[in-house]
């Protein structure tokens, strides 16, 4: 969110910091993290933008869940000028400045990033996208990650079922195919035997209608992650 | 005063605003590391950069006219009057930055089609969101280009970044 104290701020993009870009507010003449949303310099120096949740979707899948909602349109004269469809995998094989070699790890591999109280965790794509489901905790919180049915889009959740004790365990039900509508269900729960979709709500079993609750997560690249979670483990991590 | 500490006065006021508008380019430039105290040191220089190259170009534009009164040497003179209107020009300079005026292009006014009519493929990939029921999709494709929307959306102003 850009309301501070009363006072809506305007960004630009000013600049760069070990390649995670810094903004400034028009308003303040302020800098702040892309990544953190933390002011760095400025009269606002400190102060902290309210993350909002977001999810990385395929247009396939989004329209599909919002066939009400609006895209941001092209600006006519820089649109020759635009990325490609897979910018964040050629951006991938960029130089990177700051390096984090652990774990096997490259500085632009893909992660998804999940941080709670006090403990972070960064999940890699490629591997998140193989399982499909995964289940998992960042520091003391049950996470589960899912696949949605276009095999691409992502999105995490407390692995938690409101009203059931405990963790519960999920399986997979479908294979990612073309043509598995969003509305399908994806999962199964073994303490209800519910179904649960891409949403993250029950459709079938005593708990329908129920929904898992979202928790954010950020897709990036290793090193920008690590850099900014310096205690962060790793689900996933390769051997090369 | 004498010519030598007009001249003195001036280049003073020129060393000092090349090294205002260099610094800030020389530390925050891709893909080079940047250590956090040089880089505070680089933002500062960037928010306190134009005014105060201002008052150089001022001082620098004062010693000339003082140095001009004096009976030097017109070559002299006329590469006092130079330097001076190069300490203006860096006070023009210092306003600029590279990043918002030159290597990136906001989006000055942004504008949204329905998800029913935009022109994208099956698999392009979208930053969404969904505040107060109401569902925004920013294509990665122009995130990648623009990297940040200063945008309302369900009453809440957000700003999109990639």
């Amino acid at each position: 969110m850009r309301d501070v104290d009363g006072r809506r701020l305007t960004f630009h993009l000013a600049g760069i910091n070990n390649q995670n870009f810094l903004m400034r507010d028009e308003e303040t003449g302020s800098y702040w993290q892309q990544i953190s949303g933390l002011a760095i310099s400025g009269p606002l120096k400190g102060r902290q933008l309210t993350l909002v949740l977001s999810d990385e979707l395929t247009f396939a899948a989004w329209k599909a869940e919002e066939p009400h909602g609006t895209v941001l349109k092209e600006v006519s004269k820089y649109a020759s000028e635009y990325e490609a469809k897979d910018w964040d995998v050629r951006m991938g094989r960029g130089a990177a400045v700051i390096q984090f070699p652990e774990h096997g790890m490259q500085s632009r591999d893909l992660i998804l990033g999940i941080q709670t109280a006090g403990a972070s965790r960064a999940f890699l794509y490629d591997r998140v996208v193989k399982e499909k489901l995964v289940a998992s905790y960042v520091g003391a919180e049950p996470v589960l990650i899912i696949v949605g049915p276009d095999g691409q889009s992502v999105r995490a959740f407390r692995d938690r079922i409101p009203g059931v004790d405990g963790v519960p365990d999920f399986y997979r039900m479908t294979a990612n195919q073309p043509g598995v509508v969003l509305s399908s269900a994806l999962m199964m729960d073994a303490a209800t035997g519910g179904e649960w979709n891409f949403q993250g709500c029950a459709t079938s079993g005593k708990t329908k209608g129920a929904c898992l609750e979202r928790v954010p997560m950020l897709k990036d690249y290793w090193f920008d992650w690590r850099n900014y979670n310096p205690q962060t483990t790793i689900w996933g991590n390769r051997t090369r | 005063m004498s010519r030598g500490r007009w001249v003195a006065v001036l280049l003073v006021c020129l060393a000092v605003s090349l090294v205002m508008v260099a610094y800030p380019i020389y530390v925050i430039r891709p893909y080079r590391a940047q250590g956090a105290r040089e880089l505070m040191a680089a933002l500062a220089v960037s928010r306190f950069g134009p005014v105060l190259t201002v008052i150089l170009a001022l001082a620098a534009v004062a010693a000339a006219i003082a140095y001009w009164r004096t009976q030097a040497p017109v070559r002299r003179r006329m590469l006092i009057a130079a330097s001076a209107m190069l300490v203006c020009v860096l006070a023009v300079l210092a306003r600029v930055n590279v990043y918002e005026d030159l290597m990136f292009h906001p989006v000055e006014h942004p504008e949204f089609a329905a998800a029913t009519k935009a022109k994208l493929d099956p698999d392009d990939k979208l930053i969404v969101v969904k505040i107060g029921g109401s569902a925004r999709a920013y294509p990665i494709r122009e995130m990648g280009y623009h990297h940040i929307v200063n945008d309302v959306v369900g009453g809440t102003a957000l700003a999109a970044t990639y």
